[in-house]
């Protein structure tokens, strides 16, 4: 009986190690893309000490994360524009490179719905930036639309969206 | 009345204090606190820190709060309630708003005053007044509107409107 319960306890063991690794060698796309978000988050940051190359360097690495006909639609109260393609885009960020020392971005919320082919995904996510010497962080609402290119997900379509209307 | 043999079974002091007489009772209690913090936590009483002005002077920046997350369980909220109001990524930052305005009802501003269908409505909580200026708006049937205490910000850089009743998350309760 002891015996048994050994082997049981292995098994369990063996189990748990086998999904354990199954899921880091595979993980879902939902964590594929919770990951790359996350490094979306960071690559977007910068900070005051940052230099010209590396803040050049930095936009560029964030293009990497985009279809190349990517669209961002912001409609805040006071400002409504399209951004068009990845070099708008890269353009865009290096102005808020230039407008602002530092920017600190975090996504504290993000739902991701995977479509059922696992070939698109609708992500709605909460992104809070903070500037450097400011007291208050700037909280905004967005749907990104992503699709899977080879083993990365691409952003294709960025829309502000407003809890309160 | 104890005696020598009765002492000698006392643990010491410093066990006592820290796992009482008896460690599998205190275990258990250990446990069904945990438990009971976890659901109260998880359930009812939600903890919130609010960030930013929109609801001065009534809560200051900085300052920490209890959500009850129950309130509306048995009725629906009510004109003047101050709700967290969860957004639609998910609810580890939240919105605190007050409800001005009910399903069904028109809300219009007009020099910073708050009319709710057409007549003016008394808010003695507001104590910051900008002269915001909004045509009538109707609230739909499953739908709040909700706006902080702070009118004196920029009607734009004041995040307020209509929200989904399912996006209230529950009624500050301290």
């Amino acid at each position: 009986m002891k015996k048994w319960g050994k082997r049981i306890i292995l098994l369990a063991v063996l189990g748990a190690l086998g999904y354990w690794g199954w899921t880091v060698l595979f993980p879902s796309p939902e964590k594929v893309i919770r990951k790359q978000l996350g490094e979306l988050a960071r690559t977007a940051s910068f900070s005051s000490n940052e230099g010209l190359m590396a803040k050049g360097w930095n936009a560029a690495l964030l293009a990497g994360f985009f279809t190349t006909d990517v669209q961002v639609t912001i409609d805040v109260p006071g400002s409504q524009h399209t951004i068009t393609g990845r070099d708008e885009l890269i353009q865009a960020a290096l102005g808020a490179r230039q407008l602002v020392n530092s920017l600190k971005i975090d996504f504290p919320d993000i739902k991701v719905t995977v479509a059922p082919g696992k070939e698109s995904a609708v992500v709605n996510l909460t992104a809070r930036g903070k500037v450097a010497g400011q007291k208050e962080f700037y909280l905004q609402e967005l749907r990104l639309r992503l699709i899977k290119f080879k083993r990365d997900w691409l952003i294709n379509e960025i829309v502000t969206v407003r809890t309160l209307s | 009345m104890g005696t020598n043999a009765d002492a000698a079974q006392e643990p010491p002091l410093l066990t006592r204090v820290l796992i009482g007489r008896n460690p599998k009772r205190t275990l258990v209690r250990i446990i069904i606190l945990v438990a009971v913090c976890f659901v109260i936590r998880g359930f009812v009483l939600l903890p919130v820190k609010i960030e930013g002005p929109s609801m001065l002077p009534t809560y200051p920046d900085h300052g920490i709060h209890i959500i009850n997350r129950l309130a509306y369980v048995f009725h629906e909220p009510q004109r003047g309630d101050v709700v967290a109001i969860g957004l639609q990524a998910g609810d580890h930052v939240m919105y605190l708003k007050r409800i001005v305005g009910l399903p069904g009802e028109t809300v219009a501003f007009h020099q910073g005053q708050l009319y709710i269908n057409g007549q003016p409505v008394e808010e003695p909580y507001v104590r910051l007044r900008d002269n915001w200026e909004h045509e009538a708006e109707s609230v739909g049937l499953d739908e709040y509107y909700e706006v902080g205490d702070n009118r004196d910000m920029a009607w734009d850089d004041h995040i307020h409107g209509r929200g989904k009743r399912d996006h209230i998350v529950g009624k500050l309760l301290l």
